[in-house]
């Protein structure tokens, strides 16, 4: 499944916080609208701080992949063991 | 059992790791960056050693990706382009620059356990790390400035200088 990104339209307030936070500037304002609209899907690197730092919670991602938190997989844990 | 134990300790480890990084750089400030930087290059080099040389960055960075596959580190690492780049690999004055998304780190992830900042110490043993095993591999300095530091993802520009 390839990533996907979307914006809750109705929920978004237009501060364009994902906007700067953003580091390959997948984002771009709609100044009529006052909301941010996903301009280039393609340039998501899925770092997901733009969901973090939304206030209104509207961005969401799909088709991504989550990162392992180390000291609750135990695979990984095994292998990371071998580094300490 | 044994890998319940394991992860008890590694947890600990790392955040202890963490904790000691962020102390260490609050009391003496960038000589810890300088720190752990050199701590990466000492890994670099040592885990790199007996990797045939290469002059193609493409070739180094897989090389360089097997090295870390290899001794079990998750901090892997693609190569990126965005739609309005050119190229991956690009030429500039500096040297060749590429970007990389870093996605499973275990620094990350022990700098989140108790809310440290990233961009920190720990931060700049991957630095360190490329620094130093890019040394071995192409016989050229590097640098990997962080762009971003996400909590999914880090974004970084790696950029090789050109050999004097
Ligand atoms: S951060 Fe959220 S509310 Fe603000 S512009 Fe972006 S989507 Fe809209
Ligand atoms: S996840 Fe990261 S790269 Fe993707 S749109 Fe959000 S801030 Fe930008």
């Amino acid at each position: 499944m390839s990533l996907e990104i979307a914006v809750h339209e109705p929920s978004c307030r237009g501060c364009e916080l994902c906007i700067d936070v953003c580091p390959t500037k997948v984002f771009e304002l709609d100044a009529e609208q006052r909301l941010c609209v996903v301009k280039h899907a393609e340039d998501c690197i899925a770092c997901l701080s733009c969901a973090y730092i939304c206030p209104s919670t509207a961005i969401s991602h799909s088709g991504y992949h989550a990162v392992k938190n180390f000291y609750r997989d135990a695979e990984f844990c095994e292998k990371m063991g071998k580094f300490l | 059992m044994e890998t319940r134990s394991q992860r008890v300790a590694l947890q600990d480890a790392m955040v202890f790791l963490g904790a000691i990084a962020s102390g260490t750089e609050q009391a003496i400030g960038e000589s810890a960056n300088r720190i752990s930087y050199l701590a990466g290059v000492n890994l670099g080099k040592r885990l790199s050693e007996g990797v045939p040389t290469t002059g193609d960055i493409e070739k180094a960075l897989d090389a360089t990706r097997e090295v870390l596959l290899r001794n079990d580190y998750l901090w892997l690492f693609e190569a990126f382009k965005t739609h309005d780049q050119q190229a991956t690999f690009q030429e500039s004055e500096e040297g060749t620059q590429v970007m990389l998304v870093f996605r499973d780190c275990m620094i990350r992830q022990s700098l989140f356990r108790f809310g440290h900042a990233q961009k920190g110490s720990l931060c700049n043993m991957m630095y360190g790390f490329f620094a130093g095993a890019l040394q071995n591999i192409m016989g050229r300095e590097s640098s990997l400035e962080i762009v971003h530091a996400g909590e999914n993802a880090c974004y970084k520009k790696l950029v090789v200088r050109r050999a004097s």
